[in-house]
């Protein structure tokens, strides 16, 4: 899994790249702690790459949406294939991750 | 009896006979290098035969005991070192010493099990006559040591995956006119799903989970998750219970960073009723005798997402025929869609005469190919009238 961040205006993306399972999630954790801490209350993790997330992955983002949540932001979810709406779909957590169709659309007007 | 509790001190090592394995082999590697030996092996000593766990340079993984080095220093509690074999009464005659593969040198640090009983021998075998220094000898009880924590840690997580096993329901419940089964078919030793089912308050509770994750830290957490949603229960009615369950267990989910998925279930045996929470899990769902499906969302998180949260439950009747369904997300891993999943769980408990065989049935699919991630199921059939 292969990580990269990019700045738009108001967020902070964070691109995925691979598949976020158990042996990535730790390092998306605590790379979206680090963004947090670093000032990027606002983060939208692109999932465009990504084909595959597992219960550790969600678990990242989980822990990603409260970090940014309790530094008074949010996070949000872009280019989430089939199996990863399925996945938050199936976990209710797209009440909480909202998914948008991209980094375009999960940035506008925030 | 000495010899009784080494032998039973070695079986529960549940070591002999087992493949290589890279952590044992890296020791001998590196002893290898550290003595200059062309030969150093993890040997045990069994009832019948000295057994290799991993060696470099041996021609052989088993030896008869009366050919045995280490069965000497067995009975040592310290280092046995042979500087020249041939000038040893108790090996010159030794077929190793005077063939091939031509022993002269031999030292050997005794390996205990964690109850402290010796069940054989790191050694380090020499062509030429040699003595160890001190620091030598130092060194290969530090050797020892890493070897001993190798054994000891498959022996621990046997336990811990006995322990767990336990942990689940042993007998259906007291629950006329339904028929009960669970099925765990954890992907390593240990996972970190689990069912459970006991009297509630108002009914018979059926409980399956998934902690975040697998192996030994899930089933820590299962384990904990398993006991607080157990006391919540017995006083408190669906959705409150879960509510009081995830409270407490807040603090520990956000420390660990898991969370856990889930679904509730509560059961009136009277009257068919179940009130259920979803937590976050989205798999439970009602198989109909006519092929339909209801599928029980109540649209809760996962414990551990957001804290204060609150759950609410849902409510269906489990008529005559039909049957509760509650399953792991990793059943999803063995089909396609999960459409295809959903397909064969109904074709399943069509062709079932009871809910065992309807597991057995999806526990054969999944068991064909690699386990990815642990696959836990419940199922509740309600008779029907005759």
């Amino acid at each position: 899994m292969e990580f990269s961040t990019s700045e738009q205006p108001g967020a902070v993306v964070v691109h995925c790249r691979g598949r976020l399972n158990m042996v990535a999630a730790p390092r998306l954790k605590e790379l979206l702690s680090s963004t947090v801490e670093s000032g990027g209350q606002r983060v939208v993790v692109d999932l465009t790459g990504t084909d595959f997330v597992d219960s550790s992955g969600l678990g990242a983002l989980v822990g990603g949406l409260k970090r940014c949540r309790q530094a008074g932001g949010d996070l949000r979810i872009a280019g989430a294939g089939q199996q990863v709406l399925t996945v938050l779909s199936l976990t209710n957590l797209d009440r909480v991750l909202r998914p948008y169709a991209d980094v375009a659309a999960a940035v506008d007007g925030w | 009896m000495r010899e009784q509790q080494h032998w039973q001190a070695l079986r529960d090592l549940h070591v002999l006979d087992t493949p290589p394995e890279e952590r044992f082999d890296r020791v001998v590697r590196l002893a290898r290098k550290l003595f200059d030996v062309p030969m150093v092996g993890v040997n045990l000593v069994a009832e019948d035969r000295q057994w290799t766990k991993a060696e470099v340079g041996f021609s052989s993984r088993e030896l008869s005991l009366e050919e045995s080095f280490c069965r000497h220093t067995l009975v040592r509690s310290e280092a046995m070192v042979v500087p020249d074999a041939r000038l040893d009464e108790r090996f010159a005659d030794n077929r190793l010493v005077t063939d091939e593969p031509g022993v002269r040198f031999y030292a050997g640090q005794p390996l205990r099990a964690p109850n402290g009983q010796r069940v054989g021998a790191l050694c380090l075998l020499d062509h030429t006559p040699r003595e160890l220094s001190p620091d030598e000898l130092d060194l290969l009880r530090d050797l020892g040591s890493w070897v001993e924590k190798e054994l000891a840690i498959d022996e621990e997580l046997l336990r811990a995956q006995r322990v767990s096993r336990q942990l689940l329901p042993r007998r259906a419940p007291d629950a006329p006119g339904y028929d009960v089964a669970g099925l765990a078919l954890p992907a390593r030793e240990l996972g970190g799903d689990f069912y459970d089912w006991y009297e509630a308050r108002g009914g018979l509770q059926l409980v399956l989970a998934d902690v975040m994750g697998k192996g030994l830290p899930a089933a820590i957490i299962g384990a904990g998750v398993r006991a607080v949603l157990r006391g919540a229960s017995r006083f408190n009615l669906l959705p409150e219970a879960v509510i009081r369950a995830a409270a407490s267990l807040e603090e520990d989910l956000e420390e660990t960073g898991s969370f856990v998925t889930g679904f509730v279930a509560r059961l009136d045996r009277g009257t068919g009723t179940v009130d259920y929470v979803d937590v976050g899990h989205g798999l439970g769902m009602v198989l109909q005798p006519d092929g339909g499906v209801r599928r029980l969302r109540a649209g809760g998180l996962p414990m551990g997402t957001l804290p204060g949260d609150v759950w609410e439950s849902g409510r269906t009747v489990l008529a005559p025929g039909e049957a509760l369904v509650m399953a792991s997300d990793g059943l999803l891993d063995y089909f396609d869609t999960p459409a295809d999943a959903l397909r064969a769980t109904q074709e399943a408990n069509a062709s079932a005469a009871d809910s065992t065989e309807l597991l057995d049935v999806l526990a054969s699919l999944v068991r064909g190919s690699a386990p990815a991630d642990d696959v836990t199921a419940v199922v509740v059939r309600r008779e029907a009238r005759p």
